[in-house]
């Protein structure tokens, strides 16, 4: 066991270098390069050594038993039953909008339309309203305007005096 | 199936028969790649049943998905990916099992090893429990995207180049990440040196 703070470092260049090197992942070139390096770096010589021995640490490997594998894949076959159940579902669902069903209904639906607007015509209204309300409705607009058409009454009765008062003094 | 012994087919095959519906297609991509998929989940858990529901869990997801893959990556890429974006969203819960040899937690298998062999002294016992819980906390501590590259090469041997299909991401970004990961372990595990 050694400490955190002997840690080996390798030269800076080269570290990613080495982590690949381990894991064979280098080129043939890059491997002489790299070999030829070690051969005069100690501190890489090293650092290679150490991941040797740290990295093949932190492998669990689990070896479950037979019985395991075996509950695996039954379960795993229940549950890939289930889901396929689901999906016989669904499509049943879905097969209604195939690509020849959805123009169809689309045009069922706009005749259906058609003949019901036509049947029903002039017996819509705009508001569904009961016939009192309906009633004050119409009232409203008339009593907004009285007070302008008693005015104009009392307009037209001026007038009136005022031609009454000029047929006096004609006469007169 | 017509054409052959499923164990005889091509992935590829397998999977278009699976595509229109031959169930014994798909439960044969099941039997070729459960071990491996439950080693990758197992790798992120460190728990048998955790690593088992994982596993299952994403050939469910590849199952229900079929139909979308269009075979231009080869199925293990594919089904890799489902089985790490899973162990991704496992670790992003919070669900972390603590690190523990087997026997702390499988009765039946401890006491079988006890009948045949008399096992290494307790003293031995609680120092490998202990480097154990301080491995699996080393590897708990890495960013997701480092510990599932690391995890990848280190403990499943894939190629750089597969890691960054599975990943997405390119080669040299994967080749980061391992390197970051590694020189973090060896940080934290200086120690077992």
């Amino acid at each position: 066991m050694t400490d955190m703070s002997s840690i080996q470092k390798a030269c800076k260049n080269y570290e990613q270098d080495l982590v690949l090197h381990y894991y064979g992942e280098s080129s043939p070139e890059e491997r002489e390069r790299i070999q030829a390096h070690l051969q005069g770096c100690p501190s890489c010589s090293r650092f290679l050594d150490e991941l040797r021995t740290v990295l093949p640490l932190t492998v669990k490997a689990d070896e479950p038993p037979e019985s395991f594998w075996e509950s695996y894949s039954r379960e795993l076959r229940q549950r890939l039953m289930t889901a396929r159940e689901k999906n016989a579902w669904w499509e049943g669902i879905f097969s209604f909008l195939r690509p020849w069903a959805v123009p169809t209904l689309a045009t069922a639906v706009v005749l259906i339309l058609a003949v019901t607007l036509t049947l029903t015509r002039g017996t819509w209204h705009t508001r569904d309203l009961p016939p009192k309300e309906e009633a004050l409705l119409e009232v409203l607009p008339i009593a907004e305007n009285l007070e302008f058409y008693t005015s104009m009454d009392f307009l037209d009765s001026l007038d009136l005096l005022e031609d009454m008062g000029g047929a006096d003094s004609g006469s007169a | 199936m017509g054409t052959g012994r499923p164990e005889e087919l091509g992935d590829e095959t397998l999977v278009t028969l699976a595509q229109k519906g031959e169930h014994k297609a798909f439960e044969e991509l099941v039997e070729r790649y459960k071990q491996k998929a439950y080693r990758i989940a197992f790798d992120f858990t460190r728990d048998r049943e955790e690593a088992k529901d994982l596993s299952q869990e994403a050939f469910l997801r590849a199952f229900t998905h079929l139909n979308g893959f269009d075979q231009r990556a080869s199925f293990y890429t594919w089904f890799y990916r489902i089985l790490v974006n899973l162990c991704l969203d496992y670790r992003r819960r919070g669900q972390r099992v603590s690190w523990q040899p087997f026997e702390e937690h499988d009765g039946k298998t401890a006491e079988k090893n006890e009948i045949a062999n008399p096992g290494p002294s307790p003293d031995r016992e609680a120092m490998s429990g202990e480097i154990s819980r301080k491995i699996g906390a080393a590897l708990n501590s890495l960013p997701p995207k480092q510990r599932t590259a690391f995890v990848l090469k280190n403990h499943e041997g894939l190629s750089i180049r597969e890691i960054a299909k599975i990943m997405q991401t390119a080669e040299g970004t994967v080749k980061t990440h391992i390197h970051r990961a590694v020189l973090a372990l060896r940080q934290s595990l200086a120690e077992l040196v």
